[in-house]
């Protein structure tokens, strides 16, 4: 069944496998593992590309990319007298965020012998919540969010109360006092936010939306 | 047979056709072009098959009034807004240039939206399209982002808050979320960096990014042709065909007196009698039901 073709080759007229090929001719260029020129030089090309893209790219993912993935650095800011702060109110006082845009506030209620300084970022997406003395709660424009007088989720989407600034008050000289026996001239100070649960257990600083318990806390581990 | 001119020419159109010739020769532009605009598409092509055209209409269009709106935007916190006003209020045509932009986007989502559910609909992503669907997937995410970018650079209140909300749901996703929130809003809060970073995304990257997904785009579809709609004759003699075929094959390989028989007569014409002897000298096949 096997014809002879034009270029001297043999074909069966299936075109399956036969039970005898011919050997490969005794050449070195065509076994797999020789490296001929060729490949050499395709492969020197292959690597100097990458080489060059890489040294490239790094620089400048690396200029795009680092500084932005940063946490934030909060320090110790001084807001005024405990004394212009009335007992059972709360205050709103706008605080210097990256950008004054970002319309970053605190409001800080005061009792009788506790500050809670409450960070305004929504903790459902972010965005800036407002007091109401009225009816004593924070509310939402974005998504209807809203929160007791202690930052408690009273409805909508909000996945925690709201965040909290660490609070001191000192003298003159920087001791600590208690906020309930401290003089009127005594100054408060605010630093770092962080987040709270339910029961205003502390816990590291989350982003708006992430629970800070529960199983879907877990999906934020870094 | 028509008759062919012989004769000297209008100078011009000489001139004309050596120039064509001499860049044909040279880079085969006229074949190419042949074979990108002159194509054969199917009988039953409607205007449903027009939108993808359209989407990349629109894209051409926001490309050209971007280009002449970035030269009098000025991706600063504090002068973004302000140039935006002199745009739309002092510039000569400043307000149709910005109107063809911003409705323009809009009209581009609805458009992508529509060529996206046509395609869907009529099955023209199937075999052997679906790179050309992954590609299109790969532009309309471009586009959205295109559409989430663009709408920060307005920067006034509702454009703040609503790409801040946009980021943190980008932000709520699990484990790299923040991460990716960060890299777009250049640190842990919006700035004058966000804004700039929005800027040179929304005129640099996607633009870029979509250029050559278009390319990609086009070229699939050049090579592979415009599919035949689900209710075109000939797709469906062709299907058909092919699961007959199937059929046949399932059957050829259940031995002869086992095969199930038909429970209808098929409606073709009885078979021909086939000759005695095929002219290859084989024995005929008997009852092989080809």
């Amino acid at each position: 069944m096997a014809e002879i073709q034009g270029d001297g080759s043999e074909r069966s007229r299936y075109g399956g496998p036969r039970a005898h090929d011919p050997e490969p001719p005794d050449d070195a260029h065509d076994d797999p593992a020789y490296i001929t020129r060729t490949k050499f030089l395709t492969g020197v090309a292959v690597v100097t590309g990458g080489v060059m893209t890489a040294a490239i790219l790094v620089p400048v993912i690396g200029f795009a990319v680092a500084d932005t993935v940063k946490d934030e650095e909060f320090r110790w800011v001084d807001i005024g007298a405990l004394g212009d702060f009335p007992v059972g109110e709360v205050t709103s006082l706008a605080v210097s965020g990256p950008d004054p845009e970002s319309d970053r506030r605190v409001f800080l209620r005061r009792e009788k012998d506790l500050l809670t300084p409450m960070w305004n970022r929504c903790t459902h997406l972010g965005c800036p919540v407002r007091y109401s003395p009225g009816g004593d709660s924070f509310s939402c424009p974005c998504h209807g969010g809203a929160y007791d007088s202690e930052g408690r989720v009273i409805s909508g989407p909000p996945a925690r109360p709201l965040d909290r600034f660490d609070v001191k008050v000192v003298d003159a000289k920087g001791k600590e006092l208690k906020p309930a026996s401290a003089p009127d001239d005594a100054r408060v100070l605010i630093g770092k936010p962080y987040s709270v649960d339910d029961d205003f257990e502390k816990y590291e600083l989350r982003g708006p939306g992430e629970p800070v318990e529960g199983v879907l806390s877990n999906l934020f581990p870094f | 047979m028509a008759t062919k001119k012989i004769g000297p020419k209008n100078p011009a159109i000489k001139v004309g056709e050596a120039a064509l010739g001499y860049v044909d020769e040279r880079t085969g532009a006229k074949t190419g072009f042949k074979w990108f605009l002159f194509r054969n598409v199917p009988k039953e092509t409607s205007w449903f098959q027009t939108l993808g055209f359209t989407a990349m209409a629109l894209f051409g269009m926001q490309a050209i009034t971007g280009i002449v709106l970035a030269m009098f935007y000025k991706p600063e916190p504090t002068q973004a807004y302000g140039s935006i006003e002199s745009i739309t209020h002092e510039v000569t045509w400043g307000w149709l240039v910005r109107g063809m932009h911003k409705w323009g986007a809009s009209a581009m989502i609805v458009v992508v939206f529509l060529h996206m559910g046509r395609v869907f609909f009529f099955g023209a992503y199937k075999y052997p399209r679906e790179l050309t669907w992954v590609t299109g997937a790969m532009l309309l995410i471009l586009t959205m982002f295109m559409g989430l970018t663009g709408y920060l650079l307005v920067w006034d209140q509702k454009a703040y808050w609503a790409t801040v909300v946009a980021v943190n749901i980008t932000a709520s996703a699990p484990i790299l979320g923040p991460y990716v929130a960060d890299i777009m809003r250049a640190g842990p809060e919006f700035g004058p960096n966000t804004l700039s970073r929005f800027y040179s995304i929304h005129m640099l990257v996607i633009p870029g990014g979509i250029a050559t997904f278009i390319g990609l785009h086009l070229f699939l579809i050049t090579k592979l042709g415009i599919a035949e709609p689900p209710w075109s004759k000939r797709r469906i003699r062709a299907v058909r065909e092919e699961e007959e075929a199937r059929r046949a094959a399932l059957r050829d390989r259940i031995p002869p007196g086992r095969r199930p028989v038909p429970a209808v007569a098929p409606p073709s014409a009885p078979e021909p009698v086939r000759a005695a002897t095929p002219p290859d000298g084989s024995a005929p096949t008997a009852g092989s039901g080809s």
